[in-house]
């Protein structure tokens, strides 16, 4: 579905590049889990799949036509739930689902469907008239989804959709991601909390001062991590202990 | 996308209680307060003066004098042993003393005129108010010295019916029917104010916008930038039809109601006041489209969009009228455009003038927005 080849870009002023010759392909029906530290360029790269970046270097594809050109065609067609709460705090949570289903395109009763449809699917039918800034961190990531999900994209990017969330509500997300890949969406999810990688990607790409370290399935990461002597520990250990080993250990900004 | 950019935007505003209180509360508290503590400025009364007289003559022209001089300043208080220091305290706002034999000097052809009426005023009686005072005696004086000297001639001149005929006649002229008052001058003087006010709300929603992600949502769902312009300006130039509406309403209804003079309509070019109005909201919303993608915080945007509004305003003559500028001022204000909606709007409202008056005013205004547009666009396209 998604073809990134030797993907470049550098900021104005900026002495690295924060993307250098990245490459790596994303599936429908699969969660592709971009790891990386603080920096290592996954924001410009989601950027870059949003169409807020401009392309420098190599391209982006997606079945076979340019990212231009199939947001031309259909901007719909890839999603983004940012790390933000992306959506207006003093409008209500359906007032929020209708503005962004208008902006897509979306009217009349196929715009109504549509919004009782994400509304069930992120379970927040009974918050439907409260203002979004009065509904707790969890049910504001789960408005976050259901907007996201407005436009049946064939591409979702998820950016750290769980952070300062309660591990109910982070449950429910990371189910919902899973449902969302096995109704063939193809899924690109970032995050910092390994166990949820581990949880629900099929496929990892590691990311560090803009370049891929590493790329694989997850069950062919994990067993080279424990080949490697890895020291295991129960359940998420050695996912994360081969991000600590590709990214050295250091401190990032 | 329009339809639900304009919804998204209008529901935003109307549920920001701080914005809507600046945009519509404050000019209409301004046109209010600033219109009835103004109101003797553009109608002075001298009535409200509190004053008293110490006549020394007994002769009869100093009575008719203080008789005619009681038909505009009203009936004179007591005078107090201590008027002076009544006068110097501010308790009295002058006194009005007439010296012994000033009758007889003023009856007489031949006087050099030493007994006077005199004019004492309390030090704080502003410098215009003291100028009309003294040339109201003047003229009381010069008129009744005037009517007993003919008299005393024996022309066969009926000098009574003489001094009933004045030949001076004084008035503003304007092509329609208003005429210059406190609430003709402050409406648009706080409409405008009031208008430019959208800088705050504008950029405050646009940071806010901006910072938590939704604007790269809509961006994301294919909004280009001009259309995330453009679904800017149009519900804000409505929102500043509204706050016209509002004001010029203030000014016709309200202000008769609660003590103050009535707006007058009577004769305005209806189509030069929508081109003043559309100039200036162009101009308002472009500015703070600019002023919206310069700044990066909320506290940004909430000092910058009032400061310079302020500014503005204090330059362009809304606060302090350019007529009483210094010639250094005046020339700066003209390059306000708060002045230049200002003056258009005065145009119309003021001096009658229709649409040709007002073009001019509404090209600068016009000309300062499209500036204000490529800037904004291209710092737009940047930030977003």
């Amino acid at each position: 579905m998604l073809s990134i080849r030797h993907l470049g870009h550098r900021y104005p002023a900026a002495e690295v590049p924060a993307l250098d010759d990245v490459s790596f392909d994303a599936v429908r029906g699969e969660v592709l889990g971009l790891l990386g530290p603080n920096g290592a360029g996954k924001t410009t790269l989601i950027a870059h799949l949003a169409g807020l970046l401009p392309i420098q270097r190599g391209e982006i594809i997606i079945d076979a036509q340019s990212l231009a050109a199939a947001r031309a065609q259909q901007p719909t067609r890839i999603a983004i739930a940012p790390q933000e709460y992306a959506f207006y705090p003093s409008l209500s949570v359906t007032e929020n689902l209708t503005c962004f289903a208008g902006v897509g395109g979306l009217g009349g009763s196929e715009r109504e469907a549509r919004i009782a449809e994400c509304l069930t699917f992120a379970q927040i039918e009974r918050y439907a008239t409260m203002r979004a800034d009065r509904l707790s961190g969890g049910l504001k990531r789960r408005l976050n989804l259901a907007i996201a999900m407005l436009h049946h994209p064939e591409l979702l990017l998820f950016d750290e959709p769980t952070v300062g969330v309660d591990p109910q509500s982070r449950a429910f997300i990371l189910e919902a991601v899973r449902k969302l890949a096995d109704a063939g969406c193809a899924v690109i999810y970032t995050s910092h909390y390994m166990e949820e990688v581990e949880a629900i990607a099929n496929r990892v790409v590691f990311l560090d001062e803009g370049k891929v370290v590493k790329q694989g399935g997850l069950a062919e990461l994990l067993a080279e991590a424990e080949a490697a002597g890895a020291q295991a520990r129960p359940s998420h250990g050695n996912l994360e202990q081969l991000f600590m080993a590709l990214t050295d250990h250091s401190l990032r900004g | 996308m329009f339809p639900a950019l304009i919804k998204k935007e209008l529901l935003s505003l109307s549920r920001d209680v701080h914005g809507m209180a600046a945009l519509f509360l404050m000019p209409m508290v301004f046109i209010i307060v600033m219109s009835m503590a103004l109101k003797d400025v553009y109608s002075p009364s001298t009535k409200v003066l509190a004053y008293a007289v110490a006549n020394q003559d007994s002769g009869k022209l100093a009575n008719v004098l203080i008789d005619r001089w009681a038909k505009d300043a009203g009936v004179a208080q007591s005078l107090p042993d201590n008027w002076r220091d009544e006068l110097v305290a501010g308790r009295l706002q002058y006194v009005l003393t007439i010296d012994p034999d000033f009758s007889a000097q003023a009856s007489d052809m031949n006087s050099k005129g030493e007994a006077k009426a005199r004019l004492l005023a309390e030090p704080g009686m502003g410098q215009a108010m003291f100028e009309m005072q003294r040339m109201r005696l003047l003229s009381i004086v010069t008129q009744l010295r005037a009517e007993v000297l003919l008299a005393q001639l024996d022309l066969g001149i009926n000098v009574a019916a003489l001094a009933k005929q004045t030949p001076v006649a004084a008035e503003r002229v304007s092509a329609g029917g208003a005429r210059p008052t406190a609430v003709q001058q402050n409406v648009p003087a706080w409409l405008v104010f009031g208008m430019f006010f959208v800088v705050a709300s504008i950029a405050g929603l646009f940071v806010e916008e901006r910072a938590c992600g939704a604007l790269a949502r809509l961006r994301s769902l294919g909004a280009q930038p001009w259309q995330l312009v453009v679904s800017k300006i149009v519900p804000y130039v409505m929102i500043n039809g509204i706050q016209a509406a509002l004001m010029l309403a203030v000014g016709v209804w309200l202000m008769p109601v609660i003590g103050g003079e009535g707006m007058l309509l009577v004769g305005m070019n209806w189509a030069a006041l929508l081109v003043m109005l559309l100039a200036i909201s162009l101009a308002a919303v472009s500015l703070a489209l600019t002023v919206a993608c310069l700044v990066s915080t909320h506290a940004q945007a909430a000092t910058l969009g009032p400061i310079l509004n302020v500014l503005m305003a204090a330059l362009g003559g809304v606060m302090v009228p350019t007529f009483v500028m210094p010639p250094v001022m005046q020339k700066i204000a003209a390059f306000s455009p708060m002045n230049w909606g200002l003056e258009g709007l005065l145009d119309v409202l003021l001096r009658g003038g229709g649409v040709a008056a007002v073009l001019p005013e509404a090209g600068k205004l016009t000309g300062f927005a499209l500036l204000m547009l490529m800037v904004g666009f291209a710092l737009f396209r940047r930030r977003v």
